[in-house]
C-alpha cells in the first residue's frame, strides 16, 4: 500500500470530523492547550496550528464564545459553545451518526 | 529577546492590526503552556535549542499566521482553479499558433534572416506567455478575493462548450494533419468538445482559416508587408513588380469578401451546431469568390515585371486553354523577364483555378448540408 497516499487520504476522511470533536469537547469551557490535550486524550491529535485559528473561525461564526481569565498566573482565554454551537453540534451529530450509519452498512 | 518572542514577532508582523494583540497573547500562552509541559517532564528548565524545537513544531511563522487570515487562504482556489488552468492552456496554445504563423510568414518573406525569425518566435512566445498567465493569476485572484461569480461559471450550457477544446494540442495537430486517415489519428478519440466527433476537424479548420484571413487582410490593406512580393533579384538585375489595374478595381471586394470569410469562419467556431446557418453563409461566400476569380481571368493581365527599362506582363491564363504543358515548360524557361512572367502567370492561373474549384465544392457541399440537416 502507498503510505504516502494513505496519509493524505487519512487526513482527509478527519478533516471534515475535526470541527464535531472541538464543539463536542467544548461543551465544557477549556482553554487551547488544555482543548488540545482532551482532544488527544480521546484519541484526536491536532496541531497548534490548526486548532487555534478554527477556533476563531468557529467563534467568528457564532458558535463558540470566548474569554480572557487568569489562570496559573497567566491570562488565557477560554472557550466555550455558545447557544447557536449546541443547536449546531446537536445537528452534526445527527448528520454524523446517520453517516456513521451508512457506512457500517456498506462496510 | 528570547526566541519566543522573536518568534511572535515575526508572526505578529504578518497578521493584520486589529487582530494581532489578541492572536499573539493567545499564542504566547500556547507555547508557554507546551514548554511549561516539557519542563515539567524533564524536570528542567529548557535550553534555546529546546524552546526552538518547540516552535518548530507549531509552525513557520509565516504559515501560522496564515492560518489566522481571513478571506481564501490560496490565490486561485480549487473552484476557479480548472478555468484558470483551461484560459492558460488554451491561450498558450494560440499564442504558438500565432508565432508559428508569423515565423512562418517572416521565413517566407525573408529568408535569410532565419535565425533572427527563429529569436523572435520566442521571444514572442515567451513574452506573450508570460504577460497572459500574469493576467490570468491577477483576474483570478481578484475573483477569488472578491468571491466574483460571473454567469458563465455558475449558469453554463451543454451548448455552449465547443471553444473548450481549443486546450486541446491534439485538435490542433488534427485540424493540421492533411489527410483523412491522419486527421483521424490525430483526433482524440474520446473528446466531442467540438461538437460530433466526425466534424471535429471542420471547426479547427475554421480557426486555421480564421487566422489565415486576419493575416491576409492586413496585408492586403498595407498593415504589414512581406519582403519579395514587390521586387525581386533575377539575372541582370532588380525587378520591381507592380499591380494591374483589376487589383484596384477589385480591391473595396476582395477586402469585404475576405472579412466575410473571417465572420463566416467565427460562426463555424462559436456556432458550431449550426451547420445549416453555416452552410447558407458559405454559399454567397464562396459564389463571390468564385465571381472575383473569374473577373481576375477576364482581365488578364495581373501585373507587369520591370527590370530597367525592359517591361513584361505577368498574364493569367483562362482556365479553358490551362494545359500541363505549361506546367512542364516551368523548369526549362529561360531565367529573363519574359519567360519568368510566363512562368508567374502559369504558376498564379493553376493556383487560382485550385481556389475556385475548391469554392465551387464548397458551394456543392453546402447545398447538400442544407439539404441534409436540420437544426
Amino acid at each position: 500500500m502507498d503510505k504516502d497516499l494513505f496519509e493524505t487520504m487519512r487526513l482527509e476522511l478527519r478533516r471534515g470530523s475535526l470541527v464535531l470533536a472541538v464543539l463536542a469537547c467544548l461543551r465544557t469551557e477549556r482553554y487551547g492547550y488544555t482543548l488540545r490535550q482532551a482532544l488527544a486524550a480521546d484519541g484526536l491529535e491536532m496541531e497548534e496550528s490548526t486548532l487555534y485559528p478554527l477556533l476563531r473561525r468557529l467563534e467568528g461564526q457564532g458558535l463558540l464564545t470566548s474569554e480572557w481569565r487568569e489562570e496559573e498566573k497567566r491570562k488565557k482565554r477560554f472557550y466555550v459553545l455558545s447557544p447557536g454551537g449546541e443547536a449546531m453540534l446537536a445537528a452534526l451529530t445527527d448528520e454524523w451518526r446517520g453517516i456513521n450509519a451508512s457506512l457500517d452498512r456498506m462496510l | 529577546m528570547d526566541v519566543i518572542e522573536r518568534y511572535l514577532e515575526a508572526v505578529a508582523a504578518q497578521l493584520s492590526t486589529e487582530d494581532r494583540e489578541d492572536i499573539v497573547a493567545e499564542l504566547r500562552d500556547l507555547i508557554l503552556s507546551r514548554v511549561e509541559a516539557r519542563e515539567e517532564e524533564l524536570g528542567r528548565a529548557l535550553s534555546d535549542e529546546e524552546r526552538e524545537a518547540i516552535l518548530h513544531e507549531i509552525g513557520h511563522p509565516l504559515v501560522v499566521a496564515a492560518r489566522y487570515r481571513k478571506g481564501p487562504d490560496s490565490l486561485i482556489g480549487p473552484e476557479l482553479f480548472p478555468y484558470w488552468l483551461f484560459g492558460a492552456k488554451a491561450g498558450l496554445i494560440v499564442i504558438a499558433a500565432v508565432q508559428a504563423l508569423g515565423l512562418l510568414v517572416h521565413v517566407l518573406g525573408d529568408p535569410a534572416n532565419f535565425g533572427q525569425s527563429i529569436g523572435q518566435a520566442f521571444n514572442g512566445f515567451f513574452s506573450g506567455a508570460l504577460t497572459l498567465m500574469g493576467a490570468l493569476t491577477l483576474a483570478g485572484a481578484i475573483m477569488e478575493h472578491y468571491d466574483i461569480k460571473p454567469a458563465w461559471l455558475t449558469k453554463w450550457r451543454v451548448r455552449d462548450l465547443s471553444a473548450f477544446g481549443l486546450a486541446d494540442p491534439a485538435k490542433w495537430g488534427a485540424s493540421m494533419a492533411g489527410s483523412d486517415k491522419a486527421k483521424a489519428e490525430w483526433m482524440p478519440k474520446s473528446a466531442k468538445v467540438w461538437g460530433v466527433r466526425a466534424e471535429a476537424p471542420r471547426a479547427a479548420e475554421a480557426l486555421w482559416s480564421f487566422i489565415a484571413s486576419a493575416v491576409f487582410i492586413l496585408w492586403w490593406i498595407g498593415a504589414i508587408r512581406f519582403t519579395g512580393i514587390g521586387d525581386f533579384a533575377l539575372r541582370g538585375g532588380d525587378v520591381s513588380v507592380t499591380a494591374a489595374p483589376i487589383w484596384s478595381l477589385l480591391f473595396g471586394l476582395i477586402l469585404a469578401w475576405a472579412v466575410a470569410g473571417m465572420a463566416v469562419d467565427g460562426v463555424t467556431l462559436w456556432l458550431p451546431e449550426a451547420r445549416r446557418l453555416q452552410a447558407l453563409l458559405k454559399i454567397p461566400v464562396a459564389a463571390a469568390g468564385l465571381w472575383i476569380g473569374w473577373r481576375l481571368f477576364q482581365a488578364g493581365h495581373w501585373a507587369t515585371l520591370t527590370q530597367g527599362d525592359q517591361t513584361a506582363r505577368v498574364m493569367g491564363t483562362s482556365p479553358i486553354h490551362m494545359d500541363f504543358d505549361a506546367i512542364h515548360a516551368i523548369p526549362e524557361a529561360q531565367r529573363g523577364l519574359a519567360e519568368t512572367a510566363l512562368t508567374l502567370g502559369t504558376v498564379l492561373s493553376w493556383v487560382l483555378a485550385i481556389i475556385m474549384l475548391c469554392l465551387a465544392v464548397d458551394i456543392l457541399k453546402a447545398l447538400w448540408r442544407i439539404a441534409t440537416t436540420r437544426d
